[in-house]
C-alpha cells in the first residue's frame, strides 16, 4: 500500500506554512515599530475612518434618494472597474508589490514566493492610492444606496476590493515573470504602449463609456442596491469565489517570477558609464552625484514612468481642461516624493560614511539633495500636465499662472516635507530592488496622506485661482505659500548642519 | 624625514567619550599616533573602535574630551580635520550607484586635488586590480572589491592621517598586499595610520604600534612586536576578558 503524501497533500501543507509564515513575519515587522503607541492609535483611527466612511455618507441629507445620489449610483461601476485598474497599475509598477521583508535580511529565511505573494497583498492597502480609492468607494456607495440597503451593497463592495487587489496582485506577478524573460522589457513596454493607445482611440471615438457601462460591475452594483436577496447571495458567493481563487493563483506566476533573474535591477547594478569632465564647483559635483543615485535606480525609473504618464494619460482621456489640471502636479509630487525623497539620505546608502568624511559644507550637500529631489519633481510634473494638456487647447493667461504658481509651490512644499522626515526619521534601506519602499510600509501611509492632504488642498486653491480673470492673482497667493514651505525647508536645513544630528542621520542610513 | 618630525603627534585624544542616546560607545579613550608610525586598534566588537574611527573622521562629533587631528581641534575646525583624513569606513563606503571614477571625482573636486591627479588615481586603481571595472556602478562589487575601493579613495590625496577600519575585511591576498603597501607608503612620506582590524597577524605585520580598546575604553598600548607569536596572542587573549 503506498504511503507517500500525495502531491494536494503537499501543496495543501505547503499553502499552509506560507500562511503561518506570514503571521511571523507580520508579527516580526510589529514587534519592530519604532513607536509603538503611534502605530496602534494609527490602526484604531484606520478602522474608525474605514467605518466612517462606509456608514455616514448613508445618514446625510439626500443619500439614497434622486437627483445626486442617483448620480454617485450611477458611477459606481466605472469606479469599481476604476479600483482594479489602480491595483493592477500600483502592484505592476512595484514590482509584484511590497515586501514584508527587504530582500537583503530576507535572503537568509526560507520565505517563499507563496509566502512573499501573500505579504504583497497584506501590505497592498498601505498605499494611499489604494487607500483613497477605496475610501471614495465606500463613501460613494453609502451616499449613493442610502441607510436601507446599506449593508448588503458595503459587503459587496469590501468584497470587490479584495477581489481588485487580488487580482491586481496576479496581473503584476504575471507582468513581472514576462519582463524577466529575454525581450521581457521590451514586450511589457510595448503593451502598455498598446494598452494606452486603444484606450486614446475608444475614448476618441466615443466608444470608451458605452464599453464601461457593459462591465460586469454594473449587475454587482445592481443587485446589492436591491439589499440581501438571492440574486445577492450568488453576487457575494462569486466575488468571495472569485477573491479565493485569485489569491491561490496568484502564487502561481509569483513561483515563475522568482525564479527568475530581474533583468533591468542586475543591468544596472552591471553597467558602466564612461567618464565626464570634472566639475567645476562643489555644488556641481554633489549634483551629479545625486542625480546619479536617482536616474540610475530603477525603483525611481519606473515608479517615475508610472508617476509621470499615468494622470497625464488619464487627463488626456479624461478630457480635462486647464483649471482640472492645476491639481496634477500636488498629486505627482507628492507620489514622486514617496519614491525616495521622504528618506532622502538613503540614497548615499553606506557611502553615506564616506561622503560625510569630504570637506564640503553641509550646507552644500543640504542643498545638492533638495535641488535634485525638486528636480525630480518637476520633470514628473511637467509630463504630466504636458500630456494631459494635449486636449485642454491654449489656456488663458490665467491658467497659465494659476498652473506655474501650483507648480513652484507644491514643489518647495513637498521638497521641505520630505527633507524634513528624511532627517526626523532615517532608515538604512537599499532602493536597488523595484519592490523597495524608502521607508516601511505603515509610515509610508503617514506620509502619503499627509502629503496628499496638502498638496490637494494647495491645488483647490489654485485651480479655483484659475478660474479668475486675474493673472497676477495666482502669482501673488504663491508668495505666502512659498514663504511658508521655504522657511520648513530652511529650518530643516539648519537642523541638518547641526554636527550631531547629522552624524545620527548619516549613521543610522548607513547601517 | 627627520627624527623631530616622526615624533609629531598627528592625531592627539584625550578622555574622548561618545554617547548615542543611553548608550555609550566610547567611554574614555586616549590616543596618540605620530608621523610616520602606523598604529592598529584592537579590540572585540563593540569595543568603540570604529566610533572612535568616525570621531576622527569627523562623521561623528565627540560627546566630550579633545580630540586633535593634525593639529586641528575636529569639534571647533571640522573641516581643516577632514581636509586632513582619508578614511576608509568600515563598513560599504560606497555610494551604490556611482562608479569608482566618480567617486574619486567626487573626492578630487571637494580636497581641491591638483590638476594631474588623475594619473595617481590610475595607478591606485590599478595597483588594487580594479583598473578594469573604473567606470562600472559599485552596486554590483563583491564585499572585497568594495574594501579595495574604500583603501583607495582613503589614499588618493596622500593624507596626513590615514584611517583605515577594517580594510582587509574579506580581502583577497593581492589586495592585502596593495594595502599593505598603501600604510608603508603612507608611513614612508610621514603621515600617521590607524588600522582598525581583528586580523592580529596583519595589524602587526602593518603597524608598529596596538592599542586595544574593551567596553569602549583603551586598555593598552604596546608595540606590535610584543603582540606577535604564542606569547602575543596569549597576552591578547588577556586584554579581552
Amino acid at each position: 500500500m503506498p504511503t507517500a503524501r500525495s502531491w494536494t497533500e503537499g501543496l495543501l501543507r505547503e499553502q499552509g506554512r506560507a500562511v503561518a509564515d506570514v503571521g511571523t513575519l507580520l508579527r516580526f515587522r510589529a514587534a519592530h515599530v519604532r513607536r509603538p503607541r503611534a502605530f496602534r492609535a494609527g490602526l484604531v483611527l484606520f478602522a474608525l475612518a474605514t467605518t466612517a466612511t462606509a456608514v455616514v455618507p448613508a445618514h446625510l441629507p439626500g443619500a439614497g434618494g434622486p437627483g445626486r445620489a442617483q448620480d454617485v449610483l450611477l458611477l459606481l461601476p466605472t469606479a469599481l472597474a476604476g479600483l482594479v485598474l489602480i491595483a493592477v497599475v500600483s502592484a505592476v509598477a512595484s514590482g509584484g508589490g511590497r515586501e514584508l521583508l527587504a530582500r537583503d535580511p530576507a535572503a537568509v529565511h526560507p520565505i517563499s514566493p507563496t509566502t512573499d505573494h501573500l505579504g504583497a497583498l497584506v501590505l497592498a492597502p498601505l498605499n494611499i492610492a489604494w487607500l483613497l480609492q477605496a475610501w471614495t468607494l465606500l463613501g460613494a456607495a453609502s451616499y449613493g444606496a442610502g441607510a436601507g440597503p446599506l449593508v448588503a451593497l458595503q459587503t459587496a463592495m469590501l468584497l470587490w476590493l479584495v477581489l481588485a487587489t487580488a487580482v491586481g496582485q496576479v496581473v503584476a506577478w504575471g507582468v513581472e515573470g514576462v519582463r524577466r524573460l529575454r525581450f521581457g522589457e521590451v514586450g511589457v513596454r510595448l503593451l502598455t504602449v498598446a494598452a494606452v493607445v486603444v484606450v486614446l482611440l475608444l475614448q476618441l471615438d466615443d466608444r470608451l463609456v458605452p464599453l464601461l457601462d457593459q462591465v460586469p460591475t454594473v449587475r454587482v452594483v445592481a443587485i446589492s442596491v436591491g439589499g440581501v436577496t438571492a440574486a445577492w447571495w450568488g453576487v457575494v458567493g462569486t466575488l468571495a469565489g472569485l477573491s479565493v481563487a485569485a489569491v491561490v493563483l496568484g502564487a502561481l506566476p509569483a513561483h515563475l517570477a522568482t525564479r527568475r533573474v530581474p533583468h533591468d535591477e542586475l543591468r544596472v547594478e552591471s553597467e558602466s558609464h564612461r567618464a565626464r569632465p570634472l566639475p567645476r564647483s562643489d555644488l556641481a559635483v554633489l549634483l551629479r552625484t545625486d542625480r546619479g543615485s536617482v536616474w540610475r535606480a530603477v525603483p525611481m525609473r519606473r515608479g517615475l514612468a508610472v508617476l509621470a504618464i499615468g494622470p497625464g494619460v488619464v487627463a488626456l482621456v479624461g478630457d480635462l481642461d486647464w483649471v482640472q489640471l492645476t491639481i496634477l502636479p500636488g498629486l505627482v509630487a507628492s507620489g514622486g516624493a514617496l519614491l525616495f525623497g521622504v528618506n532622502a539620505w538613503c540614497l548615499d546608502g553606506r557611502g553615506g560614511l564616506w561622503r560625510e568624511s569630504l570637506p564640503v559644507g553641509a550646507g552644500t550637500v543640504f542643498a545638492a539633495r533638495a535641488w535634485v529631489l525638486a528636480e525630480f519633481l518637476v520633470a514628473a510634473s511637467l509630463v504630466t500636465v504636458a500630456l494631459g494638456g494635449l486636449r485642454a487647447g491654449v489656456p488663458t493667461a490665467t491658467e497659465a499662472t494659476a498652473l506655474l504658481a501650483m507648480l513652484a509651490v507644491v514643489t518647495v512644499q513637498v521638497v521641505g516635507a520630505a527633507m524634513r522626515w528624511s532627517l526626523a526619521h532615517p532608515y538604512a534601506v537599499d532602493l536597488r530592488s523595484a519592490r523597495a519602499t524608502p521607508a516601511p510600509p505603515l509610515m509610508m501611509v503617514g506620509y502619503s496622506s499627509r502629503l496628499a492632504l496638502s498638496t490637494t488642498m494647495t491645488g483647490l486653491v489654485f485651480s479655483g485661482l484659475a478660474r479668475l480673470e486675474a493673472p497676477g492673482l495666482p502669482l501673488l497667493l504663491a508668495v505666502p505659500f512659498l514663504c511658508w514651505s521655504g522657511a520648513r525647508l530652511a529650518r530643516a536645513h539648519e537642523r541638518w548642519t547641526d554636527p550631531v544630528q547629522r552624524a545620527r542621520v548619516v549613521v543610522t542610513a548607513a547601517a | 624625514m627627520g627624527e623631530g618630525e616622526r615624533d609629531r603627534a598627528l592625531v592627539e585624544v584625550r578622555d574622548l567619550h561618545v554617547r548615542f542616546g543611553e548608550v555609550e560607545a566610547v567611554g574614555g579613550v586616549h590616543l596618540t599616533a605620530y608621523a610616520g608610525r602606523a598604529t592598529a586598534l584592537l579590540g572585540r566588537n563593540g569595543a568603540g573602535k570604529s566610533t572612535t574611527m568616525r570621531v576622527l573622521a569627523g562623521v561623528v562629533p565627540p560627546t566630550s574630551g579633545s580630540v586633535l587631528v593634525a593639529g586641528h581641534d575636529v569639534r571647533r575646525h571640522p573641516m581643516a580635520a577632514k581636509r586632513a583624513v582619508g578614511y576608509c569606513p568600515d563598513v560599504g563606503g560606497l555610494v551604490p550607484r556611482a562608479t569608482p571614477w566618480e567617486h574619486l571625482q567626487l573626492a578630487a573636486r571637494l580636497r581641491r586635488l591638483p590638476t594631474g591627479w588623475e594619473p595617481r588615481a590610475r595607478d591606485l586603481l590599478e595597483r588594487f586590480e580594479l583598473g578594469d571595472v573604473a567606470h562600472r556602478v559599485t552596486a554590483g562589487f563583491s564585499h572585497g572589491m568594495g574594501r579595495r575601493l574604500s583603501v583607495v579613495l582613503a589614499a588618493l590625496h596622500e593624507p596626513q592621517v590615514l584611517l583605515l577600519d577594517e580594510p582587509f575585511d574579506g580581502v583577497d591576498p593581492l589586495g592585502v598586499e596593495a594595502t599593505l603597501e598603501v600604510v608603508a607608503d603612507a608611513r614612508s612620506r610621514g603621515a600617521a595610520v590607524l588600522v582598525s582590524t581583528h586580523l592580529r597577524e596583519l595589524a602587526i605585520e602593518a603597524c608598529s604600534t596596538v592599542s586595544v580598546l574593551r567596553g569602549g575604553a583603551q586598555v593598552a598600548e604596546m608595540s606590535a612586536l610584543d603582540m606577535a607569536g604564542e606569547e602575543g596572542a596569549r597576552a591578547y587573549r588577556s586584554l579581552l576578558d
